[in-house]
């Protein structure tokens, strides 16, 4: 007498894998956000993102590199770009470069560009006020200082 | 014929491809997640002539005076001392409102500007806490931040 296989009902785990399915979707996000995780930026609880979609961004990630336990392997700040981790001080070819790109792909306008400076909480704001004048030099005037949004003290 | 007929209506698809698909999707999506904080911004206008705007405005000037490691020593507001821990820091937010007559949006909020003169060493977070100060509160009975002063600019490097 041979008994038949039960049949599992799927539908409720169908339901369940689609739900997750969606969720997924709708919470993730494709865009390319420029930020470095090794840059812990310090938190405010005022800074907010701009109100207005700035026309034209560069993110400028600065931080150290870190050993597993968090100390600094390197003692001055690096500019964490592409590929590469680079001093501030070899920035200014770099500069040059993009201000290039930018000309040809807006002849005749000004500088338009912000500057976004994601920098680690532990990074001497000199080396950041060097950063911003290599960009001065090259014509460049507008800059902003990122921060972790912080939770409103009760 | 009728034999035939209720064969038919038994057949049920097979859902294992579409189930094998589902769970492909959702691995994907799984792995592909991430959880980015939001973050904010100040913004700081710096030209390199060091007017910006090319209006002069009236300055508050705050200064931050670090240790050899880059630790917060000393917060003055022009000549004042208002300390080096976190109760300094809500002094001087009090001073800037005081500075700004009390009155935040009003039309010294638009035209004070404040410049942040700190030493070369002092690290980026003291820089952010004095902005954040002098920028303004959050209001925790209405949920909003408000803004005390919206020019700010940092002081050339000092070494």
């Amino acid at each position: 007498m041979a008994m038949d296989a039960p049949e599992v009902d799927m539908t409720p785990m169908i339901d369940c894998v689609f739900q997750l399915i969606t969720f997924f979707m709708l919470v993730i996000n494709f865009e390319s956000t420029q930020a470095d995780e090794r840059v812990k930026l310090p938190e405010s609880e005022i800074a907010k993102p701009p109100k207005v979609k700035r026309e034209d961004e560069v993110t400028i990630n600065v931080g150290f590199i870190r050993n597993a336990d968090g100390s600094k392997r390197v003692k001055d700040p690096l500019v964490f770009l592409p590929g590469e981790d680079v001093s501030i001080s070899q920035m200014t070819p770099r500069i040059k470069k993009d201000l290039q790109m930018y000309k040809l792909q807006h002849p005749g306008d000004g500088i338009k560009t912000t500057i976004k400076l994601r920098s680690d909480s532990e990074v001497p704001i000199g080396a950041i006020q060097d950063l911003i004048k290599l960009y001065q030099e090259e014509g460049y005037e507008k800059f902003a200082l990122q921060a972790m949004e912080e939770a409103p003290k009760e | 014929m009728r034999r035939r007929e209720s064969a038919l209506a038994m057949v049920k698809p097979d859902m294992t491809p579409m189930i094998d698909c589902v769970f492909q999707l959702m691995i994907f999506f799984m792995l592909t997640l991430k959880f980015v904080q939001a973050e904010g911004t100040f913004d700081i206008n710096m030209p390199a002539d060091g007017i910006p705007g090319g209006f002069p405005t009236e300055d508050i000037k705050v200064r931050l005076v670090a240790d050899a490691d880059g630790n917060l020593v000393s917060l003055k507001i022009g000549q004042r001392h208002l300390g080096n821990d976190d109760r300094a820091f809500e002094r001087l937010n009090s001073e800037i409102l005081r500075a700004i007559g009390g009155t935040p949006g009003g039309p010294a909020s638009k035209d004070t500007e404040v410049e942040i003169d700190a030493d070369h060493k002092l690290h980026y977070e003291y820089v952010i806490k004095a902005m954040t100060a002098c920028t303004g509160r959050f209001d925790q009975r209405t949920q909003q931040a408000i803004r005390y002063i919206e020019k700010i600019k940092l002081a050339p490097p000092r070494r």
